[in-house]
């Protein structure tokens, strides 16, 4: 048999995956999944993970590592839903999905705060990892997949989210000054029929500046009989106006294809919400797999720059 | 009034106007696809109603009605505001403009208006000091929320607006610096089971300062197997935080009864964008009947404040 120059997906799946199950979590929970890298100045890598308790309501927690790879679990969630205050109505779901960015040597996480009237984009900031400041709700209801650019753009900070528009779930990018009131929102990317991302898009990892634009790595959704399929994409953004898009994958760079993938509460789930990156140009991005467990894989920017689209 | 005998209280707190609809399709002087929705402004002494028109491609934009004597209403030969052509805003403005809401602030004239384009809607926002030219400051919401409503005053020192994000289909209000970064945005109201806006609701007319707070004529749907009712209620909000909701009507200030109010484009449907509040008390409701007519008719804030602050009503 000729030997094949790509396997079945561009991301190589680290052989030790998942790297985190709610075996590894030392509370009672349901499940983990959806973690997001924040680096130290030190090299070691934490990842803010969504812990699903067992009532059905996400909270945070930290892991930690000094190789990226094998993970320790704080004792206690380092992030509760707000129980009272004027964020509780907002989260009185959970809170969801974190996606860290460091602009100017501080960590802002953004996440979706599950609340009465919808999913809604919030952020946060922290200092130590361990305790995290709310810094607002930011978005409308029906909200959701936020993520900051780690720079500003033209003077203001930027953002990607991911609103809904007449049924369709669309990636926007917005501005902000002051990080609290955002505007001049533009759509960037949509469902594209007949793709593997026919169904629903959203904002993954937040996005890498490269010399050629804004690299997005990007969840896409496809609708099945049996339910979603939920795989990872990519996408390159004009550095100065992210909604100019210059590239998109055609195939993704990963689809659920091993059992802890495929199996878990939620089928077929690959969702990733962060990645790091090192000096040689090596990532690893971290993805939730069938809502169930956190997963990494890797490859390399030039991989992704070069073989992706 | 001669002959017809007084059943009871009237049906509906808001009195229709007896010369009603006053713009309809048969008042203008060219063809289209029907009158939608009115902003409106009091300036001097005269009233100006900034009229949605459906053309007969069936896109929409804005004219300008004037109200001349004998209580005729005049619609200028050209629209005050089309969809723009424009770079960012095309795309977005593409399928039209609609249900202008007028607020005047500060000596300039707000209009929160309905984008509808290739995302689906958003709320645009246009001013203008003299009704003669516009300017647009942007597109200034997340797609799919309607009914933009610019507070008449700052709140805060910032500026406000209500509005009805397509999640939800309940009242938020949000604020803003410079009128194009909004954030801070909270629930207010939010449909109610059971009663005549159990399935969504929106802002109506621009908030009126009163003594009891910011009144808010709002519109309530209710879903039914041949299609939603609108109705028009009130809620009175605190002035300093509009969260703050003061008092609610547990029925609506006007239904659907009319022929012109059931019969048109789309059927049952009493939909306000502004109304005007007298010296002495009288609130004028500008409503759009059935998606096909503009109507107007009064109440007295009074009656409002004392609907909104009641009781439970029962019958």
């Amino acid at each position: 048999m000729k030997s094949r120059t790509r396997g079945r997906d561009l991301l190589h799946r680290w052989e030790g995956n998942p790297v985190l199950t709610v075996e590894d979590v030392p509370f009672r929970a349901n499940t983990v999944f959806n973690g997001t890298p924040m680096e130290t100045d030190d090299g070691k890598v934490l990842l803010l993970i969504r812990v699903e308790g067992q009532q059905g309501y996400s909270l945070f927690a930290l892991a930690r590592s000094e190789d990226g790879l094998h993970f320790e679990v704080d004792p206690q969630p380092v992030m509760m839903p707000a129980l009272e205050g004027p964020y509780a109505p907002y989260e009185s779901n959970g809170i969801e999905d974190p996606r860290a960015t460091k602009i100017d040597g501080t960590w802002y996480v953004v996440y979706c705060a599950a609340g009465n009237w919808g999913p809604r984009v919030a952020l946060a900031r922290t200092g130590d990892f361990e305790s995290y400041e709310r810094m607002g709700l930011i978005s409308e209801p029906g909200n959701k997949d936020g993520v900051l650019f780690p720079r500003k753009i033209g003077g203001r900070y930027a953002r990607l989210d991911r609103p809904i528009g007449q049924g369709v779930g669309s990636v926007w990018v917005s501005y902000s000054h002051d990080l609290m009131n955002w505007g001049d929102s533009e759509v960037v990317i949509s469902p594209r029929g007949g793709f593997w991302d026919e169904y629903r898009i959203g904002a993954s990892v937040p996005p890498i500046e490269t010399p050629e634009g804004w690299l997005e790595i990007y969840h896409g959704v496809k609708m099945t009989s049996a339910g979603p399929i939920y795989r990872i994409g990519t996408v390159l953004m004009d550095l100065e106006d992210p909604s100019r898009v210059i590239k998109r994958s055609d195939a993704p760079i990963l689809s659920p294809r091993e059992d802890y993938e495929r199996i878990g509460d939620v089928f077929n789930v690959c969702f990733a919400c962060g990645a790091v990156l090192d000096q040689k140009g090596n990532m690893k991005i971290y993805y939730g797999a069938a809502d169930t467990s956190i997963c990494v894989a890797t490859c390399t920017l030039d991989q992704l720059m070069t073989e992706s689209f | 009034m001669p002959a017809r005998k007084r059943r009871g209280a009237p049906r509906d707190l808001v009195h229709r106007f007896e010369g009603n609809p006053i713009i309809s399709m048969q008042d203008l002087d060219f063809q289209c696809l029907d009158v939608r929705n009115a902003g409106v402004v009091r300036i001097g002494g005269e009233v100006l109603l900034l009229v949605t028109i459906e053309h007969l491609a069936g896109t929409q934009c804005f004219f300008l009605a004037r109200e001349g004597s004998r209580g005729c209403w005049h619609l200028e030969p050209e629209p005050f505001m089309t969809p723009s052509s424009e770079g960012r805003f095309e795309r977005h403005e593409c399928k039209g403009i609609m249900d202008a809401r007028i607020t005047e602030l500060e000596g300039v004239y707000y209009i929160f208006y309905l984008a509808f384009g290739e995302t689906g809607y958003r709320l645009g926002l246009a001013r203008t000091s003299d009704f003669k030219s516009v300017e647009r400051l942007g597109l200034v919401s997340e797609p799919d929320t309607k009914g933009g409503a610019l507070f008449p005053e700052r709140i805060g020192g910032r500026y406000a607006r209500l509005e009805r994000p397509g999640e939800g289909r309940s009242i938020w209000v949000s604020y803003s610096d410079d009128l194009v970064h909004w954030g801070g945005h909270r629930h207010v109201i939010g449909p109610r089971g059971g009663y005549w806006d159990c399935h969504w609701i929106g802002p109506g007319a621009p908030p009126l300062a009163i003594d009891e707070g910011w009144l808010l004529v709002y519109y309530g749907a209710k879903q039914t197997s041949a299609g939603p009712i609108y109705r028009l209620g009130g809620v009175i909000l605190d002035r300093g935080d509009p969260t703050r909701v003061v008092g609610r009507t547990n029925i609506p200030l006007l239904s659907p009864r009319e022929r012109y109010e059931r019969l048109g484009d789309l059927t049952n449907i009493v939909y306000s964008c502004g109304a005007l509040l007298d010296a002495d008390g009288t609130l004028t409701v500008y409503y759009g009947a059935a998606d096909s007519c503009i109507c107007k008719g009064t109440t007295t804030v009074a009656d409002v404040v004392n609907r909104c602050t009641a009781g439970k009503e029962t019958f």
